[in-house]
């Protein structure tokens, strides 16, 4: 990621915009241009200093006009992060205090020697280079080989095309955008499962609103957002970005704080076609989830729909995904089912806990055999899978328990 | 506060043993385990449950209401509440805690439970051999005793070089609880832990730097502060924020926001002196309790010093340069002037992000602060003045990393720069306490309060014109040597902006208050 001295933002005070600086493969076809040249410089660069290198991406970028500083630092920084750098820590420390003990006795190092001062900084080099049995030129290379500029490039480890590192750059500026951002909100109707699962990663607080349409609104902030307009968990929301591109179906709307107490808005969502550097989430979480799915549209029961992570049932900061949403026809309420796989101890007891928290809803429970133990201490209807997945057994257990309910209707 | 009775072994200085100083910081009656009210720690803010919200406005005041203008004296008269919805609860600033507690127990008959403190009682001694001075000063213990009289949330100012940390630590001991420390950069972290250990022989915690290692005794930065106040706001009952006038800003100040320790100590040589700022930091650590001037400390603690400046010439090849590149910068600017009368030099870096333009004068403004800051004439001076000064420990202080390698190689004195790790700096500063090296070069790293061996002659080269910086500068070089007269040289470019800046470096305060000063 960047750091903030080096994203770069344009406000449109006039729409009350924020937007992140964009490299586009065509408009700046320059820029693609150069970022070949600038792969080149690092990857031929094995063996030069880091500031030697960010001078060269330097005089390259320096040529267009409408390259500003910032965006010469961002391209270094990204090349940086993808190089492993030879740090010489203890040994460099180690050699200057060798170098420097010796030269001690001869201070003041002059230029010509005159009465009491007979020590030039040439003999210095000479008797010191003498003294440590290696020659000078190697002694000063390896003085200063801890110093951040000063480390040589041991390795450019990415196998970036220049198109790949416009993208990056794009993304990478998008992410510094939201650094300075008080409050981000998606609207999802896809992939909501990811989107909660990354927040709470993240540590940020949600609230979370079901929309007329059936999509879902997320406000994400954190604690110290009740009290005052913070952007203190901006960085939390730019960790999210590359896995929210990898998502479909979502929009992004954050508020970011600009200059002069002014809060501008900045959207983001798949149509900008940034390039997630991550891949898509695995569409099924397990190769039964994949089973089900498949069995249920080869023979759907007449007047029932089975819907995947559809809804999402909170209570406060406490959320849950069902794996399936079961509906019928003329039946408002849903039917929550929840599948449990071959999982340890723990992940079972997380599960049963969670499933409390929402015992008011209607559940049904897929295990696999292997589960028993679970399911009698979870006292929910149950669909014990012993070979593969019958819709009609879904069903017929959803009508058996459930059907009274829906007559009271 | 849990264990109030623990504090009344410590006070090592039998003087301070007033029955004042032996009151806990506030009373703590019993908290009943099952009530139905809670305060408790949530990421830096205090989260209420179990009060409606007209019990809350009663206790606690109009909670929510925007404070008044030219009310500031008052202005803790309440911490504002907000009930926060996502997490059914009433939250506010950590910072707020002591007085919550306050209200809470004033307000509440049935009691609350309360969930904050994770802090515990420490017991530290000096250490016998320890180095330290066993004996506060006079002005030292009254600075100490402001602060307890203050209701010990308060800040402390003291000229750099009186001894604010033998203050502090001897706050810690009094206070008895677990403290945090909170330096600006990581030297000053360090150095902390080694005080720390050498004068109760406690090894700290360090949090930042790459380490996260939290005990009850801690040192740590600002910004590792502010980054992971959310974890330790409850961890710490006394929080020290050394050189307290970096505590400012959005950012920063949510270190001292999301920490609710009942006790906290501000230090400082440079107090701000805009009042806005002022406030801030009575908000967040308490009013001005101490305050001593670098005037009455010098004669006293602090060496008396004088200034000698000596300018160097550029080489024709280097003048033309310089001039062409000034010429340069000054057209930019005249040409903006003429658009904008208003145009201030600071103002070229947004321009940067739009203007070619200004790309390049800004290029021609740095090479031509090279060239001041690099003239290989400054290095014949540093040759004369080491051959002068030669056999006493000499610091040269310059502007940049780069000219502080110059001057490292061209003398082979070490360096000391941001990358020096612990154990180098250590080893540096020691080496020229002990006369193992010369002369040590140095950039910015040593700004503040770095402790450095007493030396007797300082030379700066380059560096800007703040104040504070040069208050801070000389109040290092000015730290009591060995009873001889200090002095401060500074190496400037003739015929440059480098004497401008000089000039302004010896108008503030440091420089023009002394009577002891001898111009040159």
């Amino acid at each position: 990621m960047l750091t903030s001295a080096q994203c770069i933002v344009e406000y449109d005070f006039a729409r009350r915009l924020a937007v992140p600086d964009r490299l586009s493969r065509k408009r700046d076809e320059r820029y693609l241009r150069a970022a070949a040249r600038l792969l080149a410089i690092y990857r031929r660069g094995v063996g030069s200093p880091r500031g030697e290198l960010h001078r060269r991406v330097g005089r390259v970028l320096e040529a267009f006009d409408d390259c500003p500083p910032r965006r010469v630092a961002a391209f270094c920084k990204l090349l940086d992060d993808a190089s492993s750098f030879a740090s010489a820590g203890r040994s460099a420390a180690e050699l200057r205090r060798r170098v420097f003990s010796l030269a001690a006795d001869r201070h003041p190092l002059v230029t010509r020697p005159e009465g009491i001062f007979e020590s030039t900084l040439e003999q210095a080099h000479r008797e010191i280079a003498a003294e440590l049995g290696r020659s000078w030129q190697e002694i000063e290379a390896n003085l200063f080989a801890d110093v951040i500029e000063l480390q040589r490039l041991q390795a450019f480890d990415s196998d970036w095309q220049p198109a790949e590192l416009l993208a990056a750059y794009n993304v990478a500026q998008t992410q510094a955008l939201l650094y300075r951002a008080v409050r981000m909100t998606v609207t999802a109707s896809e992939d909501m499962k990811t989107i909660l699962r990354h927040a709470k990663l993240a540590g940020l607080m949600h609230e979370i609103r079901r929309l007329e349409d059936g999509r879902y609104w997320f406000i994400f902030d954190g604690p110290a957002s009740a009290l005052r307009n913070t952007s203190r968990y901006g960085v939390r929301f730019a960790r999210m970005i590359p896995k929210l591109l990898s998502c479909q179906g979502w929009q992004l709307q954050a508020t970011i704080a600009g200059p002069r107490n002014q809060f501008l808005e900045f959207r983001l969502s798949p149509d900008d076609r940034l390039r997630s550097p991550l891949a898509a989430p695995e569409p099924f979480d397990s190769t039964l989830e994949a089973e089900i799915v498949e069995r249920w549209h080869a023979a759907t029961p007449d007047g029932w729909r089975l819907e995947r992570e559809s809804e999402i049932l909170h209570r406060g900061q406490q959320v849950f995904t069902p794996d399936f949403v079961l509906r019928r026809e003329g039946d408002d309420s849903p039917i929550y089912v929840e599948l449990v796989g071959y999982w340890t101890p723990e992940y079972l007891d997380e599960k049963r806990n969670q499933l409390q928290q929402f015992a008011s809803h209607r559940w049904i429970l897929i295990v696999t055999k292997s589960n028993s133990k679970f399911t009698e201490r979870a006292q929910l209807p149950t669909l014990q899978l012993t070979g593969t997945f019958k819709p009609t057994e879904l069903v017929e257990l959803a009508t058996t328990y459930y059907a009274s309910r829906t007559l009271e209707r | 506060m849990r264990n109030p009775g623990r504090m009344e072994k410590l006070p090592f200085f039998p003087f301070a043993r007033s029955l004042r100083l032996l009151m806990p910081a506030f009373p703590a009656p019993p908290c009943p385990e099952d009530a139905p009210v809670c305060l408790s720690f949530h990421e830096g803010t205090l989260r209420l449950r179990g009060l409606r919200p007209r019990a809350v406005q009663r206790i606690f005041g109009e909670a929510g209401e925007p404070q008044v203008a030219g009310k500031a004296e008052q202005a803790d008269d309440g911490p504002e509440w907000v009930f926060d919805d996502r997490d059914d609860c009433f939250r506010t600033d950590a910072v707020h805690y002591r007085q919550v507690v306050a209200r809470l127990h004033a307000g509440l008959a049935s009691g609350f439970r309360d969930e904050v403190p994770q802090w515990t009682a420490i017991d530290l001694t000096l250490r016998r051999e320890s180095p330290q001075a066993l004996q506060l000063r006079p002005d030292q213990l009254q600075a100490t005793e402001a602060w307890v009289a203050g209701g010990r949330q308060g800040v402390i100012v003291m000229p750099t070089g009186t001894g604010k940390t033998v203050v502090a630590i001897e706050l810690m001991i009094r206070a008895g609880t677990s403290t945090l420390v909170v330096a600006p950069i990581r030297d000053l972290m360090y150095q902390w832990h080694q005080r720390l250990l050498s004068a109760t022989g406690i090894d700290a915690g360090i949090i930042g730097d790459g380490v996260h290692r939290v005990s009850p005794i801690s040192v740590t930065t600002y910004d590792s502060a502010a980054i992971h106040g959310p974890r330790l706001g409850n961890r710490f009952g006394l929080i020290i924020f050394d050189e307290v006038h970096h505590l400012h800003g959005a950012w920063r100040t949510d270190a001292a926001r999301m920490s609710a320790a009942p006790l906290r100590l501000g230090l400082t040589a440079t107090p701000p002196a805009d009042p806005e700022r002022l406030q801030e930091l009575r908000e967040s650590v308490g009013p001005t309790v101490y305050s001593q001037a670098i005037t009455a400390a010098r004669g006293q603690t602090l060496a008396d010093y004088r200034i000698k400046r000596i300018a160097v010439h550029l080489e024709a090849e280097m003048r033309d340069r310089y001039r062409s590149l000034a010429a340069h910068v000054q057209r930019f600017v005249a040409d903006r002037r003429e658009l904008d009368p208003k145009f201030r030099w600071e103002q070229i870096f947004k321009l940067t992000a739009t203007d070619p333009e200004a790309r390049r004068c800004l290029r021609a403004y740095r090479l031509k602060r090279r060239i001041e800051e690099r003239a290989s004439e400054k290095l014949r001076v540093l040759e004369d003045l080491f051959r002068l000064h030669a056999g006493e420990p000499v610091l040269v202080f310059v502007g940049s990393n780069a000219m502080a390698r110059d001057v490292s190689m061209r003398f082979l004195i070490p360096c000391l720069l941001s990358h020096c790790g612990k154990r180098e700096r250590a080893d540096l500063l020691s080496g020229l306490a002990k006369g193992r090296y010369p002369a040590l070069v140095a950039n910015r790293v040593l700004d503040e309060g770095v402790d450095l061996p007493a030396v007797n002659v300082a030379i700066v080269i380059g560096g800007s014109a703040s104040s504070r910086q040069a208050t801070q500068r000389l109040g290092r070089v000015l730290r009591k040597g060995r009873g001889d007269e200090a002095i401060l040289y500074e190496v400037v470019t003739a015929d440059t902006a480098e004497v401008q800046r000089s000039r302004t470096r010896r108008r503030t305060a440091a420089f023009k208050k002394s009577d002891t000063a001898k111009r040159c």
